[in-house]
Formats: C-alpha cells, sequence, structure tokens
C-alpha cells in the first residue's frame, strides 16, 4: 500500500517538477528577440560603415595636422600654434567662413498672405528641427538670419520672441545660410532638404521655403559673443 | 520518500534540458496549474499522514483541480474579469492550511517519539 502511494506522490512530483521547468523556460526567455530583416540590418552596417570612414578621415586629418606640427616646429612652432588655433576659432564658429553652401528663404506661405493672416512668429521647435535636420546632413556651417549656431548655441522662445542664441530673429522673410566642406556635400544637403518632409511641416505653420540650388560662395557670419565657458574643465591626462 | 524526490529531480531536469517552452500567453495558466498541483500534493501528504488517504480522491483531484483552475483562468480571460485571482486565492490559502496541519502532525509525531525514547522502562 504504502509503495503504492510512493508511486503515486512521484508521479505526481514529476509532473509538477516539469510543470515547474517549462514555466521556469517560459518566464526566462529573453524577452526582446532581434526581429530586423535583412535590410534593416544592411542599413545599420552601413551606418557604421559611415562612422568608420568619417572616423578614418579624422584620423587622417589629425595625422596631418601631426606632421605639419613636425615640419614647421623646427623652424617657427609659434606658426603653427597660431594656425591650428585659428583653424579651432573657425571650427568652433568664431571666424567667418565662406564655403560652398545654400541659401535658405522662410517666408509666409502664398496662402497665408492670399488670406491675410498675419505670420510674424516661427515657432522655435520647428527651427530646431530645421538645425537638427541641417545637421545630419552635412551641413557644418550653419546661420540663421545672421546668428551663427554654434555647438552653445541656444534656439527657444523668450518672451514670446523666437531667438537664437538670445537675439530675436526677425519676423519671416528671414534667411538661412549654410555652408559645408565640399560641393558633393553641399548637393547631398540640398538634395535631401528638398525631398525632407520638414518642408511639410513648415507649411503647417503657414511658412513657406525656398531654398537656393548650391552656390560656390556662401558667407557664413561669425558668432558674435563671448563663447560661455563656465561649464568647461580640463581634462585630465591619463 | 527517495522515490518522490528522485519523480520530481527528474521532472525539473528533463523539462531544463528538453528546454521546451510554452507561448508566454498560456504561462498564466501553467502558473495555476503549478498551485493547483501543489495544493492537491500537500493534501495528499496531509491526508496519508491522517490515515485518510485515498488514491481516487488524489489523483482525480489532482487532474480536477488543474483543469478547473485552468478553466477559471480562462473563463476570466474572456470575460475580462481576473478570475484566476479567484484560483490562486482559494489553491493559496488551502495550501497553507494544508502545511499547517502537516507541520502539526510531524510535531505531534515527533514529541511522541521522543516522549517514548525518554520512558524506556
Amino acid at each position: 500500500m504504502k509503495r503504492k502511494i510512493f508511486s503515486r506522490f512521484s508521479i505526481i512530483l514529476f509532473v509538477i517538477g516539469l510543470m515547474t521547468a517549462i514555466q521556469y523556460n517560459t518566464i526566462n526567455e529573453p524577452d526582446s528577440r532581434d526581429t530586423r530583416d535583412v535590410w534593416e540590418i544592411r542599413q545599420e552596417l552601413s551606418r557604421e560603415k559611415q562612422l568608420h570612414s568619417e572616423l578614418l578621415s579624422e584620423v587622417g586629418l589629425l595625422d596631418s595636422t601631426l606632421s605639419k606640427y613636425d615640419e614647421i616646429s623646427s623652424e617657427s612652432p609659434e606658426q603653427a600654434l597660431k594656425d591650428t588655433v585659428e583653424e579651432l576659432r573657425g571650427l568652433a564658429g568664431l571666424t567667418e567662413m565662406t564655403a560652398t553652401g545654400i541659401e535658405m528663404t522662410i517666408e509666409p506661405s502664398a496662402e497665408a498672405v492670399a488670406f491675410g493672416e498675419e505670420i510674424d512668429y516661427i515657432a522655435p521647435d520647428l527651427l530646431i528641427r530645421l538645425v537638427n535636420e541641417i545637421n545630419r546632413n552635412n551641413g557644418l556651417y550653419v546661420s540663421v538670419d545672421g546668428n551663427r549656431i554654434v555647438n552653445t548655441t541656444a534656439i527657444r522662445d523668450i518672451n514670446g520672441l523666437t531667438t537664437v542664441n538670445a537675439i530675436p530673429i526677425q519676423t519671416p522673410p528671414f534667411k538661412i545660410k549654410i555652408a559645408s566642406n565640399s560641393m558633393e556635400d553641399t548637393e547631398k544637403l540640398y538634395n535631401h532638404l528638398l525631398s525632407s518632409r520638414i518642408l511639410d511641416d513648415f507649411y503647417i505653420d503657414n511658412l513657406s521655403v525656398e531654398i537656393s540650388a548650391p552656390k560656390e560662395q556662401v558667407t557664413i557670419e561669425p558668432y558674435e559673443k563671448e563663447l560661455n565657458y563656465r561649464h568647461l574643465k580640463i581634462a585630465e591626462e591619463e | 520518500m527517495w522515490l518522490s524526490i528522485l519523480g520530481l529531480i527528474l521532472g525539473i531536469s528533463l523539462g531544463l534540458l528538453t528546454d521546451i517552452q510554452i507561448p508566454p500567453e498560456y504561462a498564466n495558466y501553467l502558473s495555476i496549474a503549478v498551485l493547483a498541483s501543489l495544493d492537491t500534493l500537500f493534501g495528499g501528504i496531509r491526508a496519508h499522514l491522517q490515515q485518510v488517504y485515498d488514491d481516487k480522491v488524489f489523483v482525480s483531484g489532482f487532474f480536477f483541480n488543474i483543469i478547473l483552475a485552468a478553466g477559471l483562468a480562462f473563463l476570466g480571460v474572456h470575460l475580462g474579469v481576473d478570475l484566476y485571482l479567484a484560483a490562486i486565492f482559494a489553491f493559496g490559502v488551502r495550501l497553507f492550511q494544508n502545511i499547517a496541519v502537516i507541520r502539526r502532525i510531524i510535531l505531534a509525531k515527533w514529541a511522541e517519539k521522543k516522549h517514548v525514547s525518554e520512558t524506556p522502562s
């Protein structure tokens, strides 16, 4: 009799163990499966490759700077340093920059004018979106209505006025200038902007955007204020 | 007794090694089924200790409880009411009661044994 009971118990315990283990397996399943298809993975790969080539070109640039130092340092180290400082000021947006680029004109849309609506405002969000769109697509030097966009630039609403670098921008129409390193980059940016949905977003706000064809010479104004270094710290040497 | 533990170990290892999985929608049912079977198991142990164990009651209770619990959960899902909570509550309460009874019986037996061994005359 006792034997029979225990054999029953073992069978039940076996089933319990099995169910518990299956439950454990199910709960511990990795919760996010990779469901990307081939094309998404290819896209990811191409992004990474682009990053790779960008990094490589940066390495090349730094190498050339280094060799320049080596060449010049024997004769005049001062000049080499000055050159570098000038270059860095250019990158930071403190100098005027003339390069290939395009000009965009933001103006009230014809429909809005026809209806007699008064357009005297561009939303900071829209402007930020546009600048992000430009930054993403090879636009290296940007100025909005004569205000250079630098790393610390804030585009925001101050007392109902949209400001760039705390300077209110004009009511539309005004110009946005964008310059890139090469004509190829400029053309890419131009084509991208023409096809991007950002123009529709402007249209919703009763604004139309006119994009000039790529020009050989676009002059971007320098950043006119003092750069704010308050939160910068000297990196510690390792 | 060792046979039962062997059964448990065998079940767990078989489940883990074969890596069987069920769709996550059914995980709820399985957890209730596990609870129901645990309840039946402890009920069986209690009955055995109280000398009222019956084979048919035990085995039928095992399957019936599981089916009832899963059915309740299924109904709950389709009615939008968390009926499986009822099953969890009922089984949980009974589980604790059964374990408490088992504990008392074992304690009583242990005390009795001690008493017997202390008075050998």
